[in-house]
């Protein structure tokens, strides 16, 4: 096998069924064998006993010579099975007593005479028939004294061998498959049932990211044997959660520590009398000061769950917006307006934040909107917030990325950081409700946010 | 007017001096949060500048001192915590306005002038917004140095924008101010006198704007066409 199976669930039951297969072959095998064995050491004995009876029955006769005296049940029973089982009985001379087969007899009377040890003899193709014999040759004593006594089987009338191993078969060997079967169904959904913790395990950790780096995974229930992967892991995104707090803090006392230095270096150029390269710097640190505000904003989001489960009017937000930010729009040559519902719009959320959102997405339409245009802000009685301008309005191409941090539009004049719609992403998502950007008709750009109703 | 600024940071500290001294202010500088309560205590200050992040201690501490000795003056909140928490805190503390750093120092000096402007603030007696003058006492407007006469409800509306000058004034609180509780504004008649202000403006040469921003209400800033 070149490819390393990789499911333990397969190699554990490939393996196990490799040795359930193993297991009961030999099983039966021995089993087998030793039936074997057993038949084997019943028919010799058997053939010693039957040698023993013969000899029992040779008695001398009145002339001195010794003769087989068989009571007449024997005598049947032998004759009946003449071809299943022969003898032939020579006395201490050689000379044949009896034969059940004279061929028998003529063939024996050839051999050497029989030790007190038996020996066992096998013969294939004898007599009229050509059948395999087994047998037994002893020298046996008589009350016609030493006798060679020989005597033999068919060895295909081995009965009783059969009869076991066909009980066997039917009887026992049956029950393996079966049990191999059952015995796998088990190793099967033990290991599915143990491995069922780690599954949900690792849907869980399917579910960390950064923005939910506080996840663990549940070691309850999990295998003794997986507990110090699963353990090893909570501890690893211990350190990682950690790791992301110090960078967060570093992000937000970064940002926290350039506001004192900023607010000097603004304030100095304020006092500068102004020519047009002055006015060129002062854009710049505006900038920068936009950018470090907005960089706090998002260590901010960060690094504290945002509490959503206030009641926000959305015109009283909006109007909170449109109203601070009035004075920017008119320095800049705009315009801005609060347009559609006229009363409070109540849904669940932080005021605070969406405040947040709303202030970016306005801002962005500022700086795209022409002189002498107008910003709406338009609240919609279902629980949206939909800011308009009258720019350029945004490639449908770049639309799927514009909530990107540090994404920027190509050819747009870099105004920001390319922070703001990531921003109002994130208050977005932590509030589930959903920002869409599509064109104004005729022109322009326009955001909606869509919230949950209260 | 006198100004106390209280701030630990030296160069900002000496930079807001500078500048507030330009436009007019007498300014005076504590670096911590004892000597803020001292100077606060000897001197009638006009309004105050405070630091939050002070190296005794916490600003809002000399902010709960100041009103508790009884001293109204107007204390604004100029501050690197930015926070809604933190603002809500300071302003619950009995602070009048909130400033975050980093500040353009032209908002600093319009916030302060309209925390004097407000009525019984320094400045609330006479408002001066570019060439236009108000004596809200006399109830008397001058624009370019000449008398001009408007009707008394315009000139109630051009107050209120001049003592938010720069910043918004919703319209509901012109309705509060124009009209008493038993009179139900038309929903019409602040739009009407606006308009007829605006004009007013524009005939005696007033280098005023009034920006109009629907949905919300009216801002006044200096005409810069």
């Amino acid at each position: 096998m070149s490819r390393r199976i990789k499911s333990l669930q397969l190699r554990l039951t490939i393996e196990l069924a490799a040795l359930f297969l193993l297991a009961s072959g030999l099983a039966v095998g021995g089993l087998v064998y030793s039936a074997w064995l057993t038949a084997g050491s019943v028919a010799d004995r058997e053939l010693g006993l039957r040698a023993e009876d013969l000899a029992h029955h040779v008695l001398l006769d009145q002339a001195g010579m010794p003769r087989l005296e068989l009571s007449p049940s024997l005598r049947r029973a032998y004759d009946a099975a003449a071809e299943q089982s022969v003898f032939a009985i020579r006395d201490k001379g050689g000379r044949l007593v009896q034969a059940s087969a004279p061929e028998f007899g003529e063939m024996v009377g050839r051999w050497p005479a029989a030790d007190t040890e038996p020996s066992y003899f096998q013969l294939s193709g004898f007599g009229p028939s050509g059948r395999d014999y087994s047998g037994i040759s002893v020298q046996l004593d008589s009350k016609a004294g030493a006798l060679s006594v020989v005597v033999a089987q068919v060895a295909g009338g081995d009965q009783l061998v059969h009869s076991i191993l066909r009980e066997f078969v039917f009887d026992i060997a049956w029950y393996v498959p079966p049990f191999v079967a059952v015995a796998l169904l088990l190793a099967t959904y033990s290991v599915r049932r143990s491995l069922r913790p780690l599954r949900k395990a690792s849907a869980q950790a399917g579910n960390i990211g950064p923005e939910s780096i506080s996840i663990r995974l549940p070691d309850a229930d999990v295998p003794t044997e997986a507990l110090p992967l699963v353990v090893a892991v909570n501890r690893a995104l211990d350190r990682l959660e950690q790791g992301f707090a110090i960078q967060r803090r570093f992000t937000a006392n970064a940002a926290h520590e350039l506001r004192t230095p900023l607010t000097i270096i603004t304030a100095r150029l304020d006092s500068l009398e102004g020519n047009s390269k002055l006015d060129a710097l002062r854009e710049e640190v505006a900038r920068m000061n936009r950018l470090v505000e907005q960089l706090l904003c998002v260590a901010r989001l960060d690094s504290v769950v945002l509490d959503v489960a206030s009641r926000v009017d959305l015109h009283e937000v909006a109007e909170e917006v449109v109203g601070s930010m009035a004075h920017l729009a008119v320095a800049a040559g705009r315009s801005i307006a609060l347009t559609g519902a006229d009363h409070p719009v109540v849904i669940t959320g932080n005021a605070a934040a969406i405040g947040d959102a709303l202030r970016n997405l306005v801002e962005n339409a500022l700086a795209h909107t022409p002189a002498d245009t107008e910003v709406i802000v338009d609240v919609g009685p279902g629980g949206t917030l939909t800011v308009l301008d009258s720019g350029p309005g945004i490639p449908a191409q770049d639309r799927p990325r514009i909530f990107d941090r540090f994404w920027r539009g190509k050819g747009v004049r870099t105004e920001g950081a390319g922070l703001g719609l990531a921003i109002v992403m994130e208050i977005v998502r932590a509030h589930g409700a959903t920002i869409s950007a599509s064109e104004r008709v005729p022109c322009g750009a326009r955001f909606e946010l869509r919230f949950r109703p209260a | 007017m006198r100004l106390l600024i209280i701030e630990d940071e030296a160069r900002l500290s000496e930079i807001l001096r500078s500048k507030l001294g330009d436009a007019g202010f007498t300014v005076d500088t504590a670096g911590s949060a004892a000597d803020a309560k001292a100077a606060l205590e000897l001197i009638n200050y006009d309004a105050a500048i405070l630091d939050l992040g002070l190296p005794d201690g916490d600003g809002l501490t000399v902010l709960a001192t100041v009103r508790r000795l009884g001293k109204t003056l107007p204390i604004l909140i100029l501050t690197a915590r930015d926070a809604v928490e933190d603002r809500v805190a300071g302003l619950n503390a009995g602070a009048d306005d909130y400033l975050t750093k980093p500040f353009a120092m032209t908002e600093l000096i319009a916030r302060i002038k309209a925390l004097l402007r407000r009525p019984g603030g320094v400045l609330g007696i006479t408002l001066d917004a570019g060439n236009v003058r108000l004596d809200t006492v006399g109830r008397e407007l001058a624009i370019a140095g000449r008398p001009v006469r408007v009707s008394r409800r315009e000139l109630a509306i051009l107050e209120q924008m001049m003592r938010r000058f720069g910043r918004i004034v919703p319209k509901a609180v012109l309705e509060e101010k124009l009209y008493g509780i038993d009179e139900e504004p038309d929903s019409n008649t602040i739009p009407v006198h606006v308009h007829h202000l605006r004009r007013q403006l524009q005939t005696a040469n007033a280098n005023l704007a009034i920006h109009t921003i629907r949905g919300v209400g009216y801002i006044l800033t200096e005409d810069k066409g």
